[in-house]
């Protein structure tokens, strides 16, 4: 079943058109790579995806839903959205932070009900920071900053999970962390959306990869068809080292010798 | 009530003349000294005080006043005077600009300017004046300066016998004065207008309050019960006075004695319409 | 907890025997006065406490309060154009007041934007300049209008001696109702204000309609705020510093921070308004004891939250 469905999407920055009749499908269970240059339009994509942008011209459909004929809360329980790094202006509690994903399912005066803690709960043990529910949010370190912001992403029971650049910040370590949270969460079925600068983590992880160029799809497909020296060249402008992963024959590129 | 406007010097003169003859004495060369004067122009005065153009028109000597402020509008004619700014703000070039021989001003407003005006030596009068007896030094101060002893001697002396003839009160109420009413706001110790009403009869019921204008809650006014209420200021009417919650137990109010629609130049200037003013007030306060 | 409350609502209650220099039995008449004080007192303080803790939420900006933020100060430059152009005493008080705080808000978010973004620093450096603006005018009209400069000092200082005629009653009691239902609105959305303080992206993705409730916190915080200025003047620190108090003690969920800003706020307003009528001579306004208080404290937010 179709997860995500763009048709001949239109949108720009300041009048200036920067995506010109964009297509794109994702199925369901997809764990989709989303790897360009900078400014290539990754992250405004992400959010066109999540309703956070609206789109000039065109539809994207959620679950064969058009967005437009959703209510934010309605999208809010279809699709999450976990950014790049979150600063936090006041003291929150970690199981405080995660218990505002449950606000598309109340509403406004409402408080959250027995039913909604354990659903925190569950998504803080899923992503192990249980330990950490009574901590405060500017406390912990950033990569349990970004398991925390995930648990509050679980939390909103999404089909849909859409993550900007969410592991850019951290050690090589919490990467892999997320990485296998991710991996789980996708062999329950959840459709993903992985936004990254880092080609190998894209390359290893994802079922597909969608290179974008100047807000120009350049290729859709799996790693071993995106990830070449010659699209790498046109897109990045430099010639990379390519070489293929001795376990799971995954093509990685290598930093040119200097 | 006397009019001292436009009366002629040169009646005054010939009148003095015959006195003298009458009585055969000389005294101080008056007449030779008003003769003199009436045509000489060696004195050249700016006033920045409402009150001293008053007190300079009474002594008919317009003709050596160069400038005023825009608040002197006392008598009439005194609006057609080359203006040299506010009362608040006058200013220093104009002032200097038409060289006068003397200015009148008053502290604090123009302690700045006084000091300016030292600087460039020129002779500055200050006027200050607390109560009634200040008033009448300083219309024989302005007098003197203006060189117009006798018509100020005639002036004073008939100000000083209208007041004089003030009769005596039974009673001595207790005034509230009211000059602003958002935020409320009264008269306190230091200010002309308590010796007024002292003259009067009355007593301000905030006389005791240090600050000059103090801004003063309902219930204080409301516990110092004030027989009369005067309001002094257009913000707010004697019906409106009525109409606040919680003054409906003052004395004043209860007895109607609310008074608006006052000329408050009456009895703020102290100038020579002080009199006028005290029996304003007296009238005011002892009427039933 | 609970504890804390109680203290706060007792000190209100305490302080209804202890305001003017009087002893406790005065005659009935002196009562009404007393309490006339105290309503207000307990709408202003409340007013400024919630307004300031939710406009600190929206914009996840400790600094900001009603009068940094120019919105004070706005609305007592209405209320001073309804005031000088005699009409003072009518509904025109109160709407001249509410344009005033939206024309403020209006400008502030006009200097400050950078992109779609609103920066502490920008934000904050606006609204004073903002609030400054408005002061400026405030005293432009005065003294244009000849007034007194006390009428002045009261629109920019604060004051709870508000006098009331019986025409002007309904207009007070109108005022200080809307006020307290905005108040109650404001509180009604606290966890979508939790949510916004995150980052207004994520409170999209989380379904909460931000372009939308920022507008509303901004109209609904302006006419609450003008409702009470309009009749006390500008009084400056209380929407600051008591949400910070709140937080310090409840941590920073809105639902507990809104109320109990609201209790707070008006706690330490009667408070101050009392120290200012018993211990200093007569007219000192409300803003001085409240500046004394909340400057120090306003250095300590800059120096360990910015």
């Amino acid at each position: 079943m179709s997860a995500i469905s763009i048709r001949e999407l239109v949108f720009g920055y300041r009048q200036r058109v920067f995506f010109e009749k964009i297509d794109l499908e994702v199925e369901s269970g997809e764990f989709l790579g989303i790897i360009g240059p900078n400014g290539s339009g990754k992250s405004t994509l992400l959010r066109l995806v999540g309703g956070i942008l609206r789109v000039w011209k065109g539809e994207v459909r959620l679950l064969m839903r058009p967005i437009h004929q959703l209510t934010r809360r309605e999208v809010a329980r279809i699709v999450a959205f976990v950014p790049q790094e979150s600063s936090f202006a006041f003291e929150w509690k970690v199981s405080d932070v995660v218990l505002m994903g449950r606000n598309p399912f109340l509403k406004v005066w409402e408080q959250p009900s027995v039913n909604d803690w354990r659903i925190v709960e569950a998504a803080m043990i899923q992503t192990g920071v249980y330990e950490l529910r009574d901590e405060s949010i500017n406390e912990v370190s950033a990569g349990e900053r970004q398991r925390v912001i995930l648990a509050r992403a679980l939390v909103q029971q999404p089909e849909i999970l859409l993550l900007d650049e969410a592991t850019s910040h951290l050690d090589m370590f919490h990467r892999v962390e997320i990485l296998q949270i991710l991996s789980c969460l996708r062999a329950q079925g959840k459709t993903i959306l992985f936004v990254s600068h880092d080609l190998n983590e894209a390359a290893v992880s994802c079922s597909r990869i969608l290179l974008l160029s100047q807000g120009r799809i350049v290729a859709c497909d799996t790693p071993a068809k995106v990830i070449t020296a010659e699209l790498i060249e046109r897109c990045y402008g430099i010639a990379p080292v390519m070489t293929t992963h001795p376990l799971n024959r995954l093509p990685q590129v290598l930093f040119p010798a200097f | 009530m006397i009019d001292y406007r436009g009366v002629d010097s040169v009646k005054i003169g010939w009148l003095l003349m015959a006195l003298v003859l009458v009585l055969g004495g000389c005294p101080n060369g008056s007449v030779k000294e008003e003769a003199v004067h009436r045509g000489a122009r060696d004195v050249r005065c700016v006033s920045l005080v409402p009150s001293i153009t008053e007190i300079i028109y009474a002594l008919n000597a317009q003709a050596l006043l160069l400038g005023t402020t825009n608040q002197c509008d006392y008598p009439a004619e005194a609006k057609m005077v080359y203006k040299v700014g506010d009362f608040q703000t006058p200013d220093l070039e104009r002032i200097v600009a038409l060289k006068p021989t003397v200015v009148f001003a008053t502290v604090p407003m123009h302690a700045r300017l006084i000091e300016k005006l030292k600087e460039m030596k020129i002779r500055v009068y200050i006027s200050e004046p607390v109560d009634i007896a200040s008033v009448f030094t300083e219309i024989e101060s302005v007098g003197a300066i203006l060189k117009r002893e006798e018509r100020t001697r005639h002036l004073v002396d008939s100000l000083r016998q209208w007041l004089s003839m003030l009769p005596v009160f039974a009673d001595t109420p207790r005034v509230y004065i009211e000059i602003s009413a958002i935020p409320l706001m009264s008269v306190g110790s230091g200010v002309f207008i308590n010796d007024l009403i002292r003259q009067a009869g009355g007593v301000n019921i905030f006389e005791d309050v240090k600050q000059p204008y103090p801004i003063v809650e309902s219930e204080a006014v409301v516990k110092r019960n004030p027989a009369v209420i005067l309001i002094l200021h257009p913000g707010a009417s004697a019906q409106d006075v009525r109409e606040r919650v919680g003054w409906q137990d003052v004395i004043a109010v209860q007895k109607g004695r609310v008074f608006d629609g006052l000329d408050e130049d009456l009895f703020s200037r102290p100038g020579p319409r002080v009199v006028e003013g005290i029996y304003l007030l007296a009238r005011i306060l002892h009427s039933r | 907890m609970g504890i804390v409350f109680v203290f706060l609502s007792a000190s209100v209650l305490a302080v209804f025997t202890g305001p003017g220099g009087f002893s406790l039995n005065e005659a009935g008449d002196l009562l009404v006065f007393r309490v006339l004080r105290l309503v207000i007192g307990i709408c202003a303080g409340g007013v400024l406490g919630v307004v300031g803790g939710a406009l600190q939420g929206l914009l996840s900006n400790p600094l900001v309060d009603p009068w940094t933020l120019g919105v004070a100060s706005g609305a007592a430059f209405g209320a001073t154009l309804a005031i000088v152009s005699g009409m003072g005493s009518s509904v025109v008080l109160p709407i001249a007041g509410f344009i005033g705080a939206l024309l403020a808000i209006g400008l502030v978010y006009l200097f400050a934007r950078n992109g779609g973004v609103l920066p502490v620093t920008r934000l904050v450096l606006a609204g004073v300049v903002v609030s400054f603006l408005f002061s400026s005018l405030v005293m432009l009209v005065i003294v244009l209008s000849r007034r007194t400069i006390g009428e002045a000092v009261y629109l920019m200082m604060g004051s709870l001696g508000v006098v009331v005629t019986k025409s002007s009653v309904r207009m007070l009691v109108g005022s200080l109702f809307l006020a307290l239902v905005g108040c109650g609105w404001l509180i009604f959305h606290a966890r979508e204000l939790d949510i916004i303080s995150f980052n207004e992206e994520v409170a999209l993705s989380l379904g909460v309609d931000t372009p939308r409730l920022t507008r509303t916190v901004f109209l609904v915080g302006s006419l609450v705020v003008a409702m009470v200025v309009v009749w006390t003047g500008a009084i400056g620190f209380i929407g600051l510093i008591v949400p910070h108090l709140v937080r310090m003690i409840f941590g920073p969920r809105h639902s507990l921070v809104l109320p109990g800003s609201f209790l707070l706020g008006a706690g330490l307003l009667i408070m101050a308004d009392v120290a200012v009528r018993n211990l200093t001579p007569s007219g000192l306004p409300l803003s001085v004891v409240t500046a004394l208080i909340g400057v120090p404290f306003f250095i300590y937010l800059l120096r360990t939250k910015v």
